[in-house]
Order: structure tokens, then C-alpha cells, then sequence
């Protein structure tokens, strides 16, 4: 079916397969003065200071290599910041490179991240790994009601129909449903997404920000990066502008007109 | 410059051909004498190989259906004992001292061959197939476990990143990323070490691990190379019988997974 005539749920109904979320604008990513770099000599970000909040779909824009995926890496704690602090939902974050990491964050990579040779199923179902014990996850025994959750956020996006299907068999815009539907059996407050629509055509983009925009009406805060600009003025509560790694730019769009951020990202 | 890169080539190549020399002459094959004798050695067994004897065709099946025993228990035994040794090697997973003491453990498991492992376990339980597969298995532990760890290694780390980013543990982490993500290269590489282990097996008699081996060594001790022949050529067919099954469950699960992840890439 093609994915223009897959029909998508409103987003209250998305939602209702989501928990409750934290009530209006509580802060739940504070970052104050991250530095970080993969060589110490060479900072990918300088001092970045941001808060996104429960509700609110905050856009990071910049050019290739000027730090989004990095801050996004940073917001997860897949990185740790050599200088500065990084708090989520209230809570330092507490940054591991084995060990868990928090499950109400959830984060979705440029390149989805999924398992090719596991089902759309089993791929949702990792999403509520941190609710099952890894015994029975392990032999694939997971609760009753956990399947349903799962197969409810298929449906609700669409590809419910899809679920016993490899990701590989999988189109680009039914894989992009398949990581959201991931995020989402996370329970998360925070949704980082990585350019993660980029290489969708225009049709597929839109719907696809729009489910995100539903997300964020029904509480969840969100930090999306992007290049397009467009997305942008139509979907974002506010925009950051890197640069270099640094904050350039912080503000609503509308009080950043497309070319002014065009200019502020060069 | 341009000059000096012939001069150098040809001096290497004067050079290699100076050590190849002298490691002939110094093994023996450049003795004319040795190099006729044994050519007419070649001709007599030649001859005393046909026509094969048949009436041990019986014997030799069965000694050939033990080999495959000892080649699939052993195969399967190492494909189970490497798949834990190799999530424990990998430091996608465990802490790097963790991760270089299994490595360490299985390169030494791997450095032993076969035959060697199978001495070890003859010693230990006695002659029979029993060590032949204790042999095998161990062998095949050290070898899939060195391909699985590098297999992992080789998953793509955003995969892994946006898996551990659901809050997962360690063993659920191997379970629902890495191991289907390399379910492809394990699964390729159990059935080449299956074919390989057949091949293998088939000398572990000439230690008493049991299979074709102890005939094999059998005739050609007591001089009877027509029966030598019918378990050669039985092992060939065997071989060949093997290789086929295996291309043949390759095509049937691993060509159509690679021919849907292209026709959508």
C-alpha cells in the first residue's frame, strides 16, 4: 500500500497508547555549558545551553558536522560532556557506556536504528525491553499486554498490518512509523529524533511531522534536528541555531523569519 | 627515482626467489634422485590403488556415517559453547579486561588444532568417537568464537545505540540487537565450520577419536590401497554431498534475505 493511502490516527488516538505525560512546560532537558569534543583539541560544541520542555517541539538546526547528532548523543547519555552539566526530567543525567540508561528518553537516530532481520513487532517490542525481565525477554516471552500495547502503535500509525514483517522488506516511510512506534513504547518525556524524516519526500516528511506535532500537543516534550528550514517554520515551538557548536540562535520561528535562519546557519 | 623503483623491484624479486630456492634445496625437493623415486613411488601406489575393493564398501559407510556424527555433535556443541564466549569477548558488551581475557581464552582454544584436541581428549577419555567430538567442538569453539566477536564488532553502531537507548541490559542488548543483527554471518559461518569439521573428522581416527580415519590409516599400514581407495572415494562423495546441502540451506536462507535488503536499498 502506498504510504499516502496508509491511514494515520489522530493524534489523540496515538496517544492513548502512550502514558500520561508531565503536566505543561516542566523543563525536561536542561543543558548549561556543555562543552564537548571527540579530540580534546577540536570542541564539537562550546557552552551550549538549552531547556526544552514537555509540550513543545524545539527544532535544532545547523549545518553538516556542527554538533546537532552530538547534542542529541549528549541528551541520551550515549555521551558524557567534558564540561558543563546535562539534566534530564529533573534528574542529572547519569551517563554509563555500558550500563542502562534511561528508558523516558527516547531517541531516534538519523538512520532509524532498527533491526533489519527482526520484525516491525519485535522492534516496537525492544522499545519495552526496560519493562520485562531479561530472562523472559530473552526467549521472547514478553507480557500479554505488552503485545497489544505494541500492536496498538502499529495500527495507530498505520502499519498495523506490517507487524510480522522484517524491517528489511520494510519501505523507508513504514520504517520511519516502526521507530516512532519504538519511541513510544519507551513511555517517553522526551523525544530526541535526528533528522530522521531527511530523506523523505515531501508528502511522507509532512505526515510524519505531523504525528510529531500531535506528540508534542499531547505533552511530550520533543528535540528534533533537521536542515530543512521549511519544517521548521511550519512545525517548531522554537528554533536553535548551531553554529560551529555554539547557540547562535534561540527563538520562536516566527521571530526568526527562513532567511535570517538561513544566514545565521552559514 | 623513477630509475631506482625497477632496481628495487628487481632486487626483491631476486631475493624471493633466493629464499625459495634455498627452502627446496633445503627440504629435500631439489634432489633429483629423491624427486625419481618418488615419482615412481607415485606411479606403484597409483597402480595398486585400482580397481577399489567394494566388499568394504559396508565398513566404510558406517565408519563414514560416524564421521559425520562426530562432525555435526561437534560443530553444534562449538556453535553453542562459542555463541556465550563470544558475547563475553565483545566490548560492545563487557568491560574491556573482560572482553581481552575471553579473547585471550579463545585464541588459545584456537591455536590447538583439532587433531591435537582430539590426543588431548583420547588421553582423557579413551579411544573412540567421544573425544573425536569433544576435539571438533573445541576447535570450532575457538574459531566461531574469534568470527562472532568480530561479526558484533561489525554491527552498526547506530543500531546498537538506539537499542541500548531503550533502557535495555546487557544480555538483552546481545539478544535484541547483536545476534540478529550478525544472525547472517553466524549462521553462514556454523555451516562452513560443518563442512570444514567433515573434512576434519575424517583423519581424527589416525589418533583413535574414532570415524573413517582408522580404516584410512588402517589400509595404508597394512598396504591394502584398493580398499584405501573405496574410503577415499567414499569420503569424496560424502564431501561433495555435504557441500551441496550446505549451498543448498545457504540459498534457500541466506540468498532471499540478501536479494529482498537489496531490491529495497
Amino acid at each position: 500500500m502506498p504510504i499516502k493511502d496508509i491511514p494515520i490516527a489522530e493524534p489523540v488516538e496515538l496517544m492513548s497508547s502512550v502514558h500520561e505525560v508531565g503536566g505543561a512546560h516542566t523543563v525536561a532537558l536542561e543543558m548549561s555549558g556543555v562543552w564537548f569534543g571527540y579530540d580534546s583539541s577540536h570542541p564539537v560544541l562550546k557552552g551550549v545551553n538549552l531547556q526544552a520542555c514537555s509540550g513543545e517541539m524545539l527544532m535544532v538546526v545547523g549545518i553538516s558536522g556542527g554538533g546537532k547528532t552530538t547534542l542529541m548523543k549528549l541528551a541520551k547519555g550515549l555521551l558524557t560532556p567534558q564540561r558543563g552539566s546535562v539534566k534530564v526530567l529533573n534528574q542529572p543525567l547519569e551517563t554509563t557506556l555500558t550500563g542502562k540508561l534511561n528508558p523516558h528518553v527516547a531517541y531516534i537516530p538519523q538512520q532509524l536504528g532498527l533491526v533489519r532481520n527482526l520484525s516491525a513487532m519485535d522492534n516496537v517490542l525492544t522499545g519495552g525491553l526496560a519493562r520485562v525481565s531479561a530472562f523472559r525477554s530473552c526467549l521472547g516471552l514478553f507480557p500479554h499486554e505488552l503485545r497489544e500495547e505494541a500492536q496498538a502503535m502499529l495500527d495507530s500509525l498505520g502499519i498495523g498490518h506490517k507487524a510480522q514483517e522484517k524491517v528489511y522488506a520494510l519501505s523507508g516511510g513504514e520504517r520511519q512509523r516502526v521507530a516512532i512506534a519504538r519511541a513510544l513504547m519507551q513511555r517517553p518525556q522526551l523525544l530526541l529524533a535526528d533528522e530522521f524524516v531527511s530523506q523523505l519526500d515531501p508528502r511522507r516528511r509532512g505526515t510524519l511531522m505531523e504525528i510529531m506535532r500531535g506528540l508534542a500537543a499531547m505533552g511530550l516534550a520533543l528535540i528534533v534536528t533537521t536542515h530543512n528550514l521549511e519544517l521548521v517554520s511550519r512545525y517548531a515551538d522554537r528554533v536553535l541555531v548551531l553554529r560551529a557548536g555554539e547557540v547562535v540562535l534561540n527563538a520562536a520561528p516566527r521571530d526568526a523569519d527562513i532567511e535570517a535562519l538561513s544566514r545565521e546557519m552559514e | 627515482m623513477m630509475k631506482r623503483e625497477p632496481r628495487v623491484k628487481r632486487a626483491l624479486i631476486a631475493a624471493l626467489l633466493a629464499v625459495l630456492l634455498f627452502c627446496l634445496w633445503n627440504v629435500g625437493l631439489l634432489d633429483p634422485t629423491r624427486l625419481a623415486n618418488g615419482a615412481r613411488n607415485i606411479a606403484l601406489f597409483g597402480r595398486d590403488l585400482f580397481p577399489p575393493d567394494w566388499g568394504v564398501l559396508g565398513t566404510v559407510a558406517h565408519a563414514l556415517l560416524e564421521t559425520l556424527q562426530i562432525a555435526f555433535a561437534g560443530t553444534v556443541l562449538g556453535f553453542a559453547i562459542a555463541l556465550p564466549l563470544s558475547l563475553l569477548a565483545s566490548h560492545l558488551l563487557f568491560p574491556a579486561p573482560l572482553a581481552a581475557a575471553a579473547k585471550l581464552a579463545l585464541a588459545f582454544i584456537r591455536t590447538v588444532p583439532t587433531l591435537l584436541w582430539a590426543i588431548v581428549f583420547v588421553v582423557a577419555f579413551g579411544l573412540g568417537p567421544a573425544a573425536g567430538t569433544l576435539g571438533v567442538a573445541f576447535y570450532t569453539t575457538g574459531y566461531l568464537g574469534k568470527i562472532f566477536y568480530e561479526a558484533y564488532e561489525a554491527v552498526d553502531a547506530e543500531v546498537l545505540e538506539a537499542v541500548r537507548s531503550v533502557g535495555c541490559s546487557r544480555v538483552q542488548l546481545a539478544r535484541y540487537a547483536l545476534l540478529p543483527e550478525a544472525a547472517n554471518i553466524l549462521l553462514a559461518q556454523a555451516l562452513f565450520m560443518f563442512e570444514y569439521n567433515v573434512r576434519a573428522s575424517a583423519i581424527l581416527g589416525f589418533v583413535g577419536a574414532g570415524g573413517i580415519g582408522f580404516y584410512l590409516l588402517g589400509y595404508i599400514q597394512s598396504l591394502r590401497y584398493d580398499r584405501l581407495m573405496t574410503a577415499l572415494l567414499a569420503t569424496l562423495a560424502v564431501v561433495i554431498l555435504i557441500d551441496r546441502l550446505s549451498a543448498w540451506v545457504r540459498s534457500m536462507v541466506l540468498v532471499p534475505v540478501q536479494k529482498r535488503r537489496r531490491a529495497r536499498a
